[in-house]
């Protein structure tokens, strides 16, 4: 998948992934897609969570050797 | 602004002394409906943390200046995040270190008696609802029940000077998983269980891990005081309560203080509950001045005024609802029983797996499995 801005927080924890991806999706357009990569388990279920309360939609997430792969696409 | 943070021993003494206190968790909606922090006097709020990302105010209909609030999130760092936001609007705030993780794996041992001749322990896991206990009488103990956690066990007896000299199960557990053969094994000593209770009721298979055989009333010694095996089958087929120099009876899984175990976590109910019947009546033939100590608790509105979760079978045959259904009779208490199960939690199958030694199961696994509040009685006292 082709995203527009790609981040890395490999080797963050908790909150920091979906704080940097909060200011990642801020600079974005309506429509541009956001990968972000994360070694932190908690984020996948934070970045369900996240997603729900915001007009963001969460478009993918892969798992490979312990790092989360998400695609958001920005609302 | 530096913030100020609280450790979990210290919040389970402001719990314990009934201070008023908002606990303000940060997690996600779906993990603090599956469990959170309880207490006497304690609120909760769920508000999660990248909620604050776009405003920091986002609390602040909901807090009070005069009042502590305490932020915990899941292991302490998006909790450090908001409590220095919110100190910073003026707020009175911790933030838990090591987040609802450390809460989780918090123990603490409160005395039941300590005099020259037996010294009784209740070792509480709060987060869990699961107790345990230490019998010590003359620099010599016996720990039943003892949860995964075995260091908290060999620190204890060592501040106490205390050998330990055998572990006891009072069953094979579904919650939890036990501690004991590990604990056993750390310490070259037996572990005893009884051995209805090596045999996974479910897979009906033998377990896989090496225990001494408990007879009904079988009498361990440990210093000058003696404690009795009573086999009370129902909630498993090799259940036994503890009566200590005829006086105290850990209860494990059988009499609870607001409710009793339930008899179908070995996946045969309708057959187990007459004769978790049989066994209950005659734990009620037991004096009226017995002091139960039971393996559970529901809520932590049950503890007394000393943070210890006791009382006599006197007052319990009064307050309990289900011994007074055995009060009533066998049809009564097996209706009684069977409508009112609460749902049967998939992982218990593998939790006794585990404590089987019929699966293995590292931290992270063990974590998992033992989420959230046990549910190893016939109702809960929820307070929500």
């Amino acid at each position: 998948m082709k995203a527009d801005l790609v981040i890395d927080a490999k080797g963050l924890s908790c909150p920091m992934p979906i704080v940097r991806a909060k200011k990642g999706i801020d600079g974005l357009e309506s429509g541009q897609i956001m990968k972000l990569e994360s070694t932190d388990k908690g984020s996948l279920n934070d970045f369900r969570s996240w997603v729900k309360q915001t007009d963001h939609e969460l478009l993918d997430v892969q798992e490979e050797g312990g790092v989360y792969t998400f695609y958001v696409k920005k609302g | 602004m530096s913030i100020k943070t609280i450790t979990v021993e210290k919040l389970q003494d402001k719990i314990a002394d009934g201070e008023n206190l908002l606990i303000l968790d940060v997690r996600n909606p779906e993990d603090f409906q599956n469990w959170k922090i309880e207490g006497k006097n304690v609120q909760n709020l769920n508000i999660p943390y990248f909620d604050f990302l776009d405003n920091e105010k986002a609390a602040e209909s909901h807090l009070s200046k005069e009042t502590e609030v305490v932020v915990v999130c899941v292991k302490g760092g998006s909790s450090e995040m908001v409590a220095e936001m919110l100190a910073d609007q003026g707020y009175d705030v911790f933030s838990l270190e090591g987040g609802m993780q450390a809460w989780g794996d918090f123990y603490t041992f409160q005395p039941v008696v300590e005099d020259s001749d037996i010294s009784l322990y209740q070792g509480i896991r709060p987060a869990r609802g699961c107790l345990s206990y230490v019998i010590a009488s003359r620099d010599e103990a016996i720990i039943v029940d003892p949860l995964r956690h075995i260091d908290r066990y060999l620190q204890f007896v060592k501040e106490k000077g205390l050998k330990v000299v055998s572990v006891l199960d009072t069953h094979g557990h579904a919650d939890h998983i036990s501690g004991g053969p590990a604990l056993a094994k750390e310490l070259d000593v037996p572990y005893y269980l009884h051995p209805y209770d090596g045999i996974h009721p479910i897979d009906m298979l033998p377990a896989g891990i090496s225990y001494e055989m408990v007879q009904p009333n079988q009498e361990f010694k440990v210093g000058s005081t003696r404690i009795k095996a009573l086999h009370i089958p129902g909630h498993t087929l090799g259940n036994i309560t503890y009566l200590i120099n005829d006086r105290y009876l850990l209860s494990g899984d059988s009499i609870f203080l607001q409710s009793i175990a339930r008899p179908d976590l070995g996946g045969k109910g309708e057959t187990w509950a007459p004769v978790h019947y049989e066994s209950l009546k005659r734990l009620l033939e037991l004096p009226d001045e017995t002091v139960v100590l039971p393996g559970h608790f529901s809520s932590p509105h049950e503890a007394d005024e000393n943070g210890l979760y006791t009382g006599t079978l006197g007052e319990l045959k009064q307050s309990n609802d289900g011994l007074r259904k055995v009060q009533e009779g066998k049809e009564a208490f097996v209706q009684y029983i069977l409508s009112s199960l609460p749902t049967f939690p998939p992982q218990y199958v593998d939790i006794k797996r585990v404590n089987a030694g019929l699966l293995q199961a590292d931290e992270d696994k063990a974590s998992e499995l033992e989420l959230g509040r046990n549910i190893c009685a016939l109702s809960q006292a929820y307070d929500d």
